[in-house]
């Protein structure tokens, strides 16, 4: 197969109400940035019944709309179905295998449901491999300061604070990598775990800081995408997520022990901010799911948390009130202890990390108030504080790892 | 007189006759019990050696088998608890071995009876340890997934699952055993079925107005459910 400069990933999987504007994205960003490498379109698709491929295949642009001096030539533009268990992380694995086929330099993945992507996106994720030498680019969007809490309460400060780099957007789900760095994703021996789901993202970002690829993130504004498959509930993703960030952190703890502190990555893009549509939450309903479970997961919480943990969360769930907060020194030491159940394989690792949602949401509904009347850059704070409070606490896990 | 004598001594005689006949069995059996007493010692050191290796004792912890023997007003360790099971079952292995060695014709039929039954036992015991862990881990699941979907009885709900399936193991137990199959097989249809049959009223009675409600105001309440799903948060 000849060999192509630039690999673009699209996984999607019926998606024909946006691929179409994600394709006609890319193609006219390649033309404009990169006229002169050879580029490939890559759609991995799950298996699409809505017409996802023919659109991937036929839809068109007219570039001399947006281009005015030039010629220029589309992208090739493949779509091939992938195999293994149904996810992003085999769609991945796909676009991997076509970028080490082609013996590209540099490659990029992004989401079939996006609505905010424009051509600069290519530019920014892309630029940093093809001119400045990075291996790894990870995104930073405008997000609502509601939204994306997994990341912000679990995933970040944890992924921070073992590895020491901050990369605010571990799980984005656009991403840029070198060829090379693709190789070695091939190479590992994960895809029948979650990393063929929900996991990848977080497996993609370990992997590149932990094995010391070189490293950036860039600022892609909003990230506005159709409404998620309401099949993909909460539970599936935290486990896919939290069991993927666990399976690291025993594997990697050689290198994490060392680290302490954080440091920034270089960032890319013009950072700007962007109106965002309102968010409604349910705080009640996640407050009665918190309350819930001190009633009756007690057993479980004690065996993982110890009584002394346990009995904080009892006491702030006395009162979930308009006063109530999840202090960040308990939240870091409830997730650290699940590290270490997990680790020390307390019991099945769906039903120990299912049994953290109830805290989970009580955290969130705790984030939520704290920050309804503040800004985002407020928000950030908070987030900050967390970040530090998990960076001073690794002593904890550190010295109850074993 | 010499007659006499001789009537006198005849049973003793045949006594000592008997008894010097039947001694050389009795000496294997001895020998034979002294031996699976010995091998069971030895198997059960090796077994304390092999589950500290392997760590057995925190295993248990996990699953949940500790609890269990704790729940006997058991203290000892789950391995040491194992070690003396195994040992004991050698010990009457080779005790009913011993017996027959004695070729008495009631001890025979007992120990053929016992080694017919020991296939049973160990089945029993594999049904109650097997299901036991099943059915602590299929409540913990239902706990779990009751208490995230905001289920206030959610306790309630997975002692009912371990409940129904705890019958439901220690009749397939005692149905193994060949413990009055006909009353446990009875016993097992009579109390599984009153429990669903209690459950289903129990939720046809209480659901009565949230069916109706879902009947006459489906299609709005979807519609109002979809548009609140695509106002929320995103976690990841």
């Amino acid at each position: 197969m000849d060999k192509a400069d630039i690999i673009v990933g699209i996984a999607s999987f019926n998606n024909s109400k946006t691929i179409g504007h994600v394709i006609k994205a890319v193609d006219a960003g390649l033309m404009k940035y990169f006229p002169d490498k050879k580029a490939i379109i890559v759609n991995s698709d799950g298996g699409s019944v809505d017409g996802t491929p023919d659109i991937v295949r036929t839809v068109t642009h007219d570039h001399a709309l947006i281009f005015l001096s030039h010629s220029v030539y589309p992208a090739h533009r493949i779509s091939i179905p992938y195999n293994g268990i149904p996810g992003k992380g085999s769609a991945f694995r796909a676009i991997f295998q076509k970028a080490v086929e082609m013996k590209a330099d540099s490659c990029c993945v992004v989401d079939a449901d996006l609505r905010s992507i424009t051509p600069e996106w290519m530019e920014l994720l892309l630029s940093p491999l093809v001119k400045d030498g990075f291996d790894f680019v990870a995104p930073l969007y405008s997000r609502h300061k509601y939204d994306g809490t997994i990341t912000n309460s679990i995933v970040y400060p944890m992924t921070r604070a073992l590895y020491g780099k901050r990369i605010r957007q571990p799980i984005g789900g656009e991403f840029g990598f070198s060829g090379r760095l693709a190789e070695f994703y091939l190479k590992q021996d994960v895809w029948e775990s979650h990393v063929a789901r929900f996991g990848i993202d977080i497996w993609m970002t370990t992997e590149a800081i932990a094995n010391d690829f070189r490293t950036c993130q860039t600022f892609l504004g909003a990230k506005i995408h159709d409404p998620k498959d309401p099949g993909a509930d909460l539970g599936d993703m935290l486990v896919q997520v939290v069991v993927t960030l666990f399976n690291l952190t025993e594997k990697h703890f050689d290198k994490w022990e060392k680290i302490s502190g954080s440091m920034d990555v270089p960032t890319f893009g013009f950072r700007y901010h962007v109106g965002l549509e309102p968010v409604k939450v349910n705080v009640d309903r996640m407050l009665d799911i918190f309350k819930t479970g001190i009633r009756d997961l007690k057993e479980i919480w004690m065996k993982i948390l110890g009584p002394g943990d346990f009995g904080e969360v009892e006491v702030i769930g006395s009162d979930t009130g308009k006063r109530f907060r999840f202090p960040h020194g308990l939240w870091t030491r409830i997730i650290y202890d699940y590290s270490k159940a997990y680790h020390r394989r307390v019991m099945s690792s769906e039903h120990l990390i299912r049994s953290l949602i109830p805290l989970y949401l009580g955290k969130t509904a705790s984030f939520i108030m704290e920050v309804e009347d503040i800004d985002q850059d407020g928000a950030e704070g908070m987030i900050e504080n967390l970040c530090l409070e998990f960076e001073g606490g690794k002593d904890y896990l550190i010295n109850n790892w074993g | 007189m010499e007659n006499y004598v001789e009537m006198l001594f005849e049973p003793i005689n045949n006594f000592w006759k008997n008894f010097f006949s039947f001694l050389p069995n009795l000496l294997v059996m001895l020998f034979v019990f002294f031996i699976g007493f010995l091998f069971a010692w030895i198997v059960r050191a090796v077994v304390l050696r092999v589950f500290k290796v392997i760590n057995f004792d925190s295993w248990c912890d996990r699953v949940g088998l500790t609890a269990i023997i704790r729940k006997g007003d058991v203290w000892s360790k789950p391995s040491e608890v194992f070690g003396l099971v195994i040992f004991w079952f050698l010990v009457i292995l080779f005790l009913m071995i011993g017996l027959s060695a004695l070729q008495l014709k009631t001890i025979d039929n007992l120990i053929a009876q016992f080694f017919l039954y020991i296939p049973r036992a160990f089945s029993a015991i594999l049904i109650i340890i097997a299901g036991y862990i099943f059915t602590g881990f299929l409540s913990r699941a239902v706990l779990i997934a009751a208490v995230n979907s905001g289920y206030h009885y959610a306790r309630i709900l997975a002692e009912a699952v371990r409940l129904l399936l705890l019958v439901l193991i220690l009749s397939m137990a005692f149905e193994q055993l060949q413990i009055a199959p006909g009353i446990v097989i009875a016993a097992f249809s009579i109390i599984f079925g009153g429990i669903v049959l209690s459950m289903a009223i129990a939720f046809g009675v209480g659901g009565i107005d949230a069916a109706k409600r879902i009947i006459e105001g489906g299609g709005e309440e979807k519609k109002e459910g979809k548009n609140e799903k695509d106002k929320d948060i995103e976690h990841l």
